[in-house]
């Protein structure tokens, strides 16, 4: 199996604080993989130098291959991101952001479709001609993963995607990132611990930049004996700490 | 021009024509001010000489006045994208600097061209109730002779919006629009002033525009009051816009690091 992400000693370092710190993994394609850690682990700091927002002070990262330093354009073309805070056009209706976004990423003849597909995929149907300012924050969240995955990358960075969702919306949120991961690989972070438990294949927690601990759920609660994420999670975070 | 760049156009445009503030400059603003004017011209003596708010010579005055701002317009739309995650998210996906200069710079243009056709529709009608003359050909020549400066000021609001946050962007684009109708002799004659007033003046590509929008409009196309006038507006105007892309992508590449 490929893997699609692989890091070597990946590190960034802002002025007193190293907020990545050595990063080596490898993500395998095809997976929905959750990366958990408490405020400031640098999950955020992660993603963002895997998607070519942030240079790495030190190490390398490749998607499918290609140096996010060296081939930064191919790497865009593989990636698709939603950010932790939503990002939308606020005077653009929904359509015309999915539009506006696929038009970034596809040819022409292929817009109308996948803007179709993501208007379903996202059940934005009924909302389709409201203005992105004038939606409900969940809404606004749905819409920006929908920008995110309207270019068809391989690989997508979802950071908190759920965050301020009511529990039904996430319920639906989650059957619907659930949906997309036949088409690509997804690394996800979150404090929902019920959130990874449900969706992800594999699960890295991360303590001060670093890689506590990596594992399928059975595996982390194998190696602390702990049932449960939130247990497993708790353990992990206290012993790296302490 | 990329099709990326005019997806951007596109967007930009968009958002712009649903933003009140677009209308507020494009159309209440320079017919205000041609009113405005005009009633201050008709409060001159006769006598005085004084033919600076005269319509025919301050239908250019005010296309260029209202092209500072256009240039205000251009860097709030940027500091707009700017201090939100829609930047960001773009900064992450295949589009290039030049992508997005392109893309903030010409529907500012197409702004600042209906503003000057509907100041230029208004002076015409000024001039119609005033009893002045005010001919067609020349504010026709005149709406695509500013267009130079126009992107001379939309380059200089892009630099004040890309370096600046939402809030000193628009305190320095006033000193700007302060500065620039002051010496760029909208409100004055500066030919006629004369001594150290004059030259200061003489060294600002304000002045130029000024001069330039106002003999378009008289069909003018002498060497001194028009043609030399007109490479000086190119020029910076160009110097400008090199400037505008040089400092987004290095700001691209700061935020990115
Ligand atoms: N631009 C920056 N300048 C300085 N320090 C930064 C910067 N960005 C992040 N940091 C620091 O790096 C560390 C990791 O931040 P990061 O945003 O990656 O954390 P996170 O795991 O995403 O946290 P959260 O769960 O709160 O989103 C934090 O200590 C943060 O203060
Ligand atoms: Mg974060």
């Amino acid at each position: 199996m490929e893997n699609v992400i692989v890091t070597n000693g990946l590190t960034k370092c802002y002025k007193e604080k190293t907020a990545v710190d050595n990063l080596s993994i490898a993500i395998p394609e095809g997976k929905l993989v959750a990366l958990l850690g408490v405020n400031g682990a640098g999950k955020t700091t992660t993603i963002r130098m895997l998607s070519c927002l942030s240079k790495p002070t030190r190490g390398t990262a490749e998607v499918y291959g290609h140096d996010v330093i060296k081939e930064p354009d191919a790497v865009k073309r593989l990636v698709g991101i939603s950010t932790q805070d939503t990002a939308v056009a606020e005077n653009l209706t929904v359509r015309e952001n999915l539009e506006f976004m696929a038009g970034i990423y596809l040819e022409k003849d292929r817009i109308a479709a996948a803007v179709e597909t993501a208007i379903d995929a996202f059940s934005l149907r009924e909302y389709e001609k409201k203005p992105a300012k004038t939606l409900s924050g969940g809404w606004k969240r749905k819409l920006s993963i929908a920008m995110a995955i309207i270019g068809e990358p391989k690989v997508l960075f979802l950071d908190e995607p759920t965050l301020g969702l009511d529990v039904l919306a996430r319920r639906e949120l989650w059957r619907e990132i659930e949906g997309l991961k036949d088409r690509m690989s997804i690394i996800l972070t979150t404090h929902y611990m019920e959130e990874a438990e449900a969706l992800a294949d594999r699960i890295f927690v991360m303590i001060n930049g670093r890689v506590a601990a990596e594992g399928t759920l059975d595996e982390l609660e194998e190696m602390t004996g702990k049932k449960g994420l939130e247990e497993v999670f708790v353990d992990i975070a206290e012993r790296g700490t302490r | 021009m990329t099709y990326r760049a005019l997806n951007f156009t596109k967007r930009n445009l968009k958002e712009m024509s649903r933003d009140s503030l677009s209308y507020i400059f494009c159309v209440a603003f320079p017919i205000v001010m041609l009113v405005i004017m005009s009633i201050v011209n008709s409060s001159i003596p006769k006598e005085s000489g004084m033919t600076i708010f005269r319509i025919d010579n301050l239908a250019g005055g005010i296309a260029v006045f209202g092209q500072t701002f256009v240039m205000l317009f251009a860097a709030l739309n940027v500091t707009k994208d700017r201090s939100g995650s829609f930047l960001v998210r773009l900064f992450a996906s295949p589009m290039k600097s030049g992508d997005f200069t392109a893309g903030y710079i010409l529907p500012m243009l197409i702004v600042a061209f209906v503003q000057v056709v509907i100041s230029f529709a208004a002076a015409k009608v000024t001039a119609l109730v005033t009893g002045t003359e005010l001919e067609i050909a020349g504010l026709a020549f005149a709406a695509f002779a500013v267009l130079p400066s126009a992107l001379m000021f939309t380059s200089i609001g892009f630099i004040f919006g890309t370096l600046f946050n939402e809030k000193s962007a628009p305190g320095l684009c006033s000193i700007i629009i302060s500065l620039g109708s002051f010496l760029g002799g909208i409100w004055f004659d500066v030919d006629r002033t004369g001594g150290a007033m004059e030259k200061i003046c003489r060294c600002t590509p304000f002045y130029y525009a000024t001069k330039v929008a106002r003999a378009a409009i008289h069909l003018d196309l002498g060497k001194e009051t028009f043609l030399f006038p007109m490479l000086i507006v190119l020029g910076t105007a160009a110097v400008m816009t090199f400037l505008a892309c040089f400092v987004f992508g290095k700001r691209m590449r700061a935020d990115l690091s």
